[in-house]
């Protein structure tokens, strides 16, 4: 049944073109299969790997400390930034130092933080190594167990809090943390580790893990279970593959070109040689790390970006779709803005593995997947109008998608089990086991509208926190 | 069409990597039960030869059968752990006798994997099994694992040799590592030497000994070793600060005459720190630091001067050590009065750093 607005001219050259694009996706979802199936595959059986060394014992076992700052950038934070400072002073690593840079915030996050912790002002020089707003006033609590920094500075942004951050720590490697998360109690004596083994480390991923429904004590896990909201819930699988199978894919290759704002560790000497956070980007996490392979590369300099699957930094995710459609709109102009920014990666031969095959994977199954994705349905429906649609076939193809992502999402599921010593229940295997294919089938597609519509209006918002609403942590 | 078979393939590859992790979480969770049953089983079998003069042969037979399976030295550990801390001094007694066991283990644990091998000499450090003992054997088990590009095998071979205590067995494995060229973190390095069980004085003497065989990153981690654990070296460190060696040892050699003061090094020191040389500020840098266990109004005269120094670690370090040294808001009345600004911030900083700390020593 052919509609009748396609004449036989119209459909002339509707049908070499829809033919045209059924190839097109068959390598394109072949290409994203291969891609998954690898990853899934080689971080499986590395985490697998990792836990043997664990038990037995082919870990450095010793103190060795590696002086670490923490930069806590807050904008608005007075509901959790107490609690969060707290968590981080209880950590089991005893040489670090704690920069909480508030970012101009309009509510009582600077008087929250100075009133806990019995902070007083201090005349504090710093130097402005990397260009940042400049501070409003300076607090430092003596009593506690490391040194804690509260900086208030005027409004920029949270790249531009970063660089305050950078530029008034005293140790040579920090750790950015988003001001909602919460670090595991091991999670720096983890993340040193890869600095440890090999001296041209210098960036070093965590391991990102929703919170949401998790009851922690002194950075301990003690009750774990899935989420109860399901929009949570689905986000915890996402979490799961993309961090235990994609990640530790590119690690082996130093191919990494995402290091996550609420975890990760940089070696400060490098980070302010390649210039710092970029304030003008909304993904300055990205951004980052794909100047310093930038950076390096084109300054002949050795470097590693490693990534640490057993350092664990728990963090809300959005609770509702809104929420949700903002964090993925921003990632995705971040995206874009990292990606273009640094082209000069796009299949260049200097950059290795990491140009034609990271590089390649984020601009193809990232940048423009969303695109792709929207116009394959669009080319499904008009090949609906023109007759020209295999219906069953299509369903199977669809299916087998469908299984095939499903599949992977619970690979990477279990596969949680080697990293983390979390009792997986059968309710939580049930659980995840309906909502995987819903997450494929659904949350999927309203993402990739969602990014795909993510340039509308994006230059009012440019310098903007992306704030979610928060909820207070369920620390004990 | 053929694309839908390959996608068949990976979904059926990828059902067995489900299937592998389901698995290994029962067999993990059995495992442990095992570890745990077998655990308490050695425990008595260990408590049963306490005490003995010779231990038993079947005892020493069926150690040697079982400890070869790794998971079987797991146990054993797990119940060393245990009887380390409420027997220590019969468990050393025991451990003694067992060396024999270990001895014949080493060789069947050569030809292991990587991970199951590097296992071994961490059992051995941990319990100290052949302290102030040269074992051929063990030796050259520890040695093939050094060559091994695992930092654990080398760390945990480090480890056993530092436990044993033989001064030249440690001093060669620094220089095996070297030779293998795999990098070998340097504060490992420090940290390992500290740990040495055996005579310091023979280490040291043996590390001087062979110093210049090292490489530059070895070199390094053996000169903060000294400064952690000796002050006797002062003369040598003034030497290496006077010849021409790689900056990076003139640094550790000023840190060194920091922590321990050395009046002939003085004159060396005030060089560095007199006449900054914009290009080898680090000098000058450290050298102030280092210069607040020299206190005399020449060195409060210096450390001012560099507190209006161009470099910022200068600034902040002639600060610090001006701190360290003790003296009164009154003696800066100059800087703060003067016309470096920076100058003035620096020390500022200093005091009310000095006051944070009182008000929170008090509050305690």
């Amino acid at each position: 049944m052919r509609f009748f607005l396609f004449n036989d001219t119209a459909f002339e050259f509707i049908k070499p073109f829809l033919i045209g694009v059924e190839f097109f996706f068959v390598a394109y979802l072949l290409g994203y299969s291969t891609f998954l199936f690898i990853s899934v595959v080689t971080g499986s059986s590395s985490l697998f790997k990792k836990r043997q060394q664990d038990r037995l014992k082919n870990t450095i076992l010793k103190d060795h400390f590696v002086p670490i700052s923490i930069i806590v950038p807050a904008y608005n934070e007075d509901v959790t930034i107490v609690e969060n400072v707290r968590s981080l002073l209880s950590l089991d690593y005893p040489l670090y130092e704690i920069i909480v840079v508030d970012d101009g915030s309009g509510d009582e996050t600077s008087a929250k933080l100075i009133n806990a912790f019995d902070m007083l002002p201090i005349r504090r020089p710093i130097q402005r190594k990397i260009n940042c707003q400049p501070a409003e006033f300076i607090y430092e609590a003596a009593a506690q167990k490391v040194p804690l920094t509260l900086i208030r500075k005027k409004n920029g942004g949270k790249a531009d809090s970063l660089n305050m951050g950078i530029n008034a720590c005293k140790y040579p490697y920090f750790i950015c943390i988003d001001a909602d998360s919460v670090l595991q109690h091991d999670s720096l004596s983890k993340i040193v580790k890869p600095v440890l083994e090999n001296e041209n480390v210098v960036a070093v991923g965590g391991a990102i893990r929703p919170s949401n429904s998790v009851e922690i004590e002194n950075g301990r896990v003690i009750n774990y279970r899935l989420p109860r909201n399901l929009l949570a819930c689905m986000q915890v699988l996402e979490y799961d593959r993309s961090f235990l199978a994609s990640r530790i894919l590119f690690d082996k290759f130093n191919g990494s070109l995402i290091i996550s704002g609420a975890f990760g560790l940089f070696k400060k000497d490098t980070v302010v040689s390649a210039g710092g956070y970029d304030a003008t980007t909304m993904g300055e996490d990205m951004e980052l790390v794909v100047k310093l392979h930038d950076y390096c590369v084109n300054n002949d300099l050795p470097y590693l970006i490693r990534y640490a699957t057993d350092a664990i930094c728990w963090s809300q995710v959005p609770e509702n779709l809104k929420d949700l459609s903002k964090q993925r709109r921003r990632w995705h102009i971040g995206l874009f803005q990292s990606m273009w920014r640094h082209r000069v990666m796009l299949a260049n031969p200097k950059f290795g593995l990491t140009s034609f095959i990271s590089y390649f994977y984020f601009l193809i199954y990232e940048l423009l997947s969303p695109f792709i994705e929207v116009f394959g349905i669009a080319c499904m429906i008009l090949a609906f109008l023109v007759d020209l649609i295999n219906v069953p076939f299509m369903l199977l193809f669809f299916g087998i998608y469908a299984l095939f992502g499903s599949i992977m999402s619970m690979t990477a599921f279990f596969a949680r089990t080697q990293t983390i010593d979390l009792k997986v229940t059968f309710r939580d295997v049930l659980k995840a086991l309906l909502l995987c294919t819903v997450e494929i089938c659904v949350l999927r597609f309203i993402m990739a509208w969602v990014r795909a519509t993510a340039f509308i209006g994006y230059k009012k918002k440019k310098n903007q926190w992306g704030k979610i609403q928060r909820q207070k942590i369920n620390l004990k | 069409m053929k694309i839908e078979i390959l996608v068949y393939v990976y979904l059926a590859i990828c059902t067995a990597m489900i299937g592998f992790n389901i698995v290994c979480i029962f067999l993990f969770s059995h495992n442990d039960r095992e570890t745990e049953q077998n655990r308490l089983y050695y425990i008595n079998l260990i408590k049963d030869q306490f005490g003995k003069a010779v231990l038993d042969d079947r005892h020493r037979i069926f150690l040697l059968k079982r400890l070869v399976h790794v998971r079987e030295l797991v146990a054993f550990d797990k119940s060393l752990e245990i009887l380390y801390d409420e027997y220590p001094v019969e468990l050393r007694d025991y451990l003694r006798k067992l060396e024999y066991v270990f001895i014949a283990l080493a060789n069947r644990y050569s030809p292991k994997n990587e991970i199951q091998m590097a296992y071994y000499p961490y059992v051995i450090a941990r319990y100290r099994l052949f302290e102030g003992e040269d074992s051929p054997e063990i030796n050259r088990m520890l040695v093939d694992l050094l060559e091994k590009p695992s930092i654990y095998c080398r760390e945990n071979a480090l480890n056993a040799f530092y436990s044993m205590g033989i001064s030249k067995n440690v001093s060669d494995a620094l220089l095996i590592i070297d030779h293998t060229g795999y990098y070998h973190n340097r504060k490992l390095l420090t940290d390992g030497l500290m740990s040495f069980a055996g005579d310091r004085k023979e280490l040291n003497d043996c590390l001087w000994e062979h110093f210049w065989d090292y490489s530059l990153n070895t070199q390094l981690a053996i000169l903060d070793y000294f400064r952690f654990s000796s002050g006797d070296y002062q003369e040598r460190m003034l030497r290496l600060l006077q010849e021409n060696h790689d900056s990076e040892i003139h640094f550790c050699a000023i840190r060194y005459l920091g922590k321990y003061p050395y009046q002939p090094a003085y004159e060396q020191l005030m060089r560095y720190a007199e006449h900054e040389d914009e290009l080898r500020w680090e000098y000058t840098s450290i050298t102030c630091f280092a210069l607040a266990s020299y206190p005399c109004d020449r060195t409060i005269a210096a450390l001012k001067k560099n507190l209006s120094s161009r470099n910022w670690y200068v600034r902040l370090n002639a600060s610090q050590a001006l701190e360290n040294l003790g003296l009164e808001y009154a003696d800066f009345i100059d800087i703060f009065e003067g016309d470096d600004r920076y100058a003035g911030e620096m020390m500022r900083y200093r005091f009310d750093r000095k006051k944070l700390s009182e008000r929170s020593a008090k509050a305690i």
